[in-house]
C-alpha cells in the first residue's frame, strides 16, 4: 500500500542527492549554485514531507522542484547579467573532465549552450531516462511542446556536434600523432 | 535510439553529489528547526503577554466601574439619610407649631 509508506528524510537525501545535484548542476552550470539549489530543494521537501505519498511521488516531486528552482536561479542570474555557462567548463567541468572523456565534456559543453527549455527537456530525457509525457508533467508543459523541444534541441546539438566535435577529433588525432 | 543519443545518455549520467552536501543540508535543517522552535516560543510568549495585558486592562476597567457604582450608591444613601433627618426635623417643627397654636387659642 502506497499510503503505508513513511518517508524518511535522511534516506531520501541519500537516495536522491545525486539526481537533484546533477539536474541543478547541468541546468545552471555552477557547482556551488547547484549545491545550494539541492539543499533548498531538500529543505522544501522536509517541509512538505507529510504530503509525500510514495517513493515515486518523492522522486517526481524532487525532479519537479529541482528543475523549477534551477530555472528560477537562471532567470535571476540573467536579470543580474551574469552568464553562468561561461564558467561551466572552468568550474563544474574542470572537476569532471578528469573522470569523463574529453569528448563527453565537449558534448556536455554543447548541451550547456542550448536554450534553457531545450536543455531541460534533454537533461530529463537522457539523464533521467524519462518519456516525453513524464517530462511534460515534470516541467508543467504540454506534451507537444516537450516533444518539439526535444526534437529541436537534439537537432541543434547534433549540428553543433558534427561541426565542433569533428574538429576536436581531428585535433586530438593530430596531437596523438605528434 | 542512434549512436549519438547513446553517447548523449552516456555523457549525461548522474554525477555524484559533493560529499559535503548532506552534512551542510543537515546543519541547515537543524538550524531551521531550532529557528522555527524559537519563533514558536516567542509567539506563545507574546500571546501570553497579550492575554495578561488584556486581563489587566479589563480588570482595571471592571474595578473602576464597580468603584463608581459603589460611590454612587453611598451618595444616594447619604441623600436619603439627609432627607430622613430633614423630614424628622420638619415633622417635629410642625408638631411644635401645632402645639403653640392650640395653646394660643
Amino acid at each position: 500500500m502506497a499510503h503505508d509508506w513513511q518517508p524518511d528524510f535522511e534516506q531520501l537525501v541519500d537516495e536522491h542527492q545525486s539526481m537533484v545535484f546533477s539536474l541543478a548542476a547541468r541546468m545552471t552550470g555552477d557547482r556551488g549554485l547547484a549545491e545550494e539549489i539541492a539543499q533548498d530543494v531538500f529543505l522544501e521537501l522536509d517541509r512538505h514531507l507529510g504530503k509525500i505519498q510514495s517513493p515515486e511521488h518523492a522522486r517526481f516531486w524532487l525532479r519537479r522542484v529541482a528543475m523549477s528552482r534551477s530555472a528560477d536561479a537562471l532567470r535571476r542570474q540573467r536579470v543580474r547579467g551574469v552568464n553562468l555557462w561561461v564558467e561551466i567548463e572552468e568550474s563544474h567541468g574542470a572537476a569532471t573532465e578528469q573522470r569523463e572523456s574529453p569528448l563527453g565534456a565537449r558534448l556536455e559543453g554543447l548541451l550547456a549552450a542550448l536554450p534553457a527549455p531545450q536543455r531541460a527537456a534533454l537533461i530529463l530525457r537522457y539523464q533521467e531516462d524519462m518519456m516525453p509525457e513524464e517530462i511534460a508533467a515534470t516541467l508543467d508543459a504540454p506534451v507537444a511542446t516537450v516533444k518539439s523541444q526535444l526534437q529541436r534541441g537534439l537537432k541543434l546539438l547534433r549540428e553543433r556536434a558534427e561541426s565542433q566535435l569533428r574538429e576536436f577529433v581531428r585535433t586530438s588525432r593530430s596531437a596523438e600523432g605528434a | 535510439m542512434d549512436e549519438f543519443e547513446r553517447g548523449l545518455r552516456q555523457t549525461l549520467r548522474r554525477r555524484p553529489a559533493p560529499p559535503s552536501l548532506k552534512r551542510k543540508l543537515m546543519e541547515r535543517r537543524d538550524w531551521q528547526q531550532k529557528e522555527r522552535q524559537h519563533r514558536r516560543m516567542v509567539w506563545w510568549q507574546r500571546l501570553a503577554a497579550s492575554v495578561v495585558l488584556c486581563g489587566a486592562v479589563g480588570g482595571a476597567f471592571a474595578w473602576h466601574n464597580a468603584e463608581e457604582r459603589r460611590k454612587g450608591e453611598a451618595a444616594r444613601q447619604q441623600v436619603f439619610t439627609a432627607l430622613r433627618i430633614a423630614n424628622r426635623a420638619l415633622s417635629r417643627m410642625n408638631a411644635q407649631l401645632n402645639e403653640r397654636a392650640r395653646d394660643g387659642q
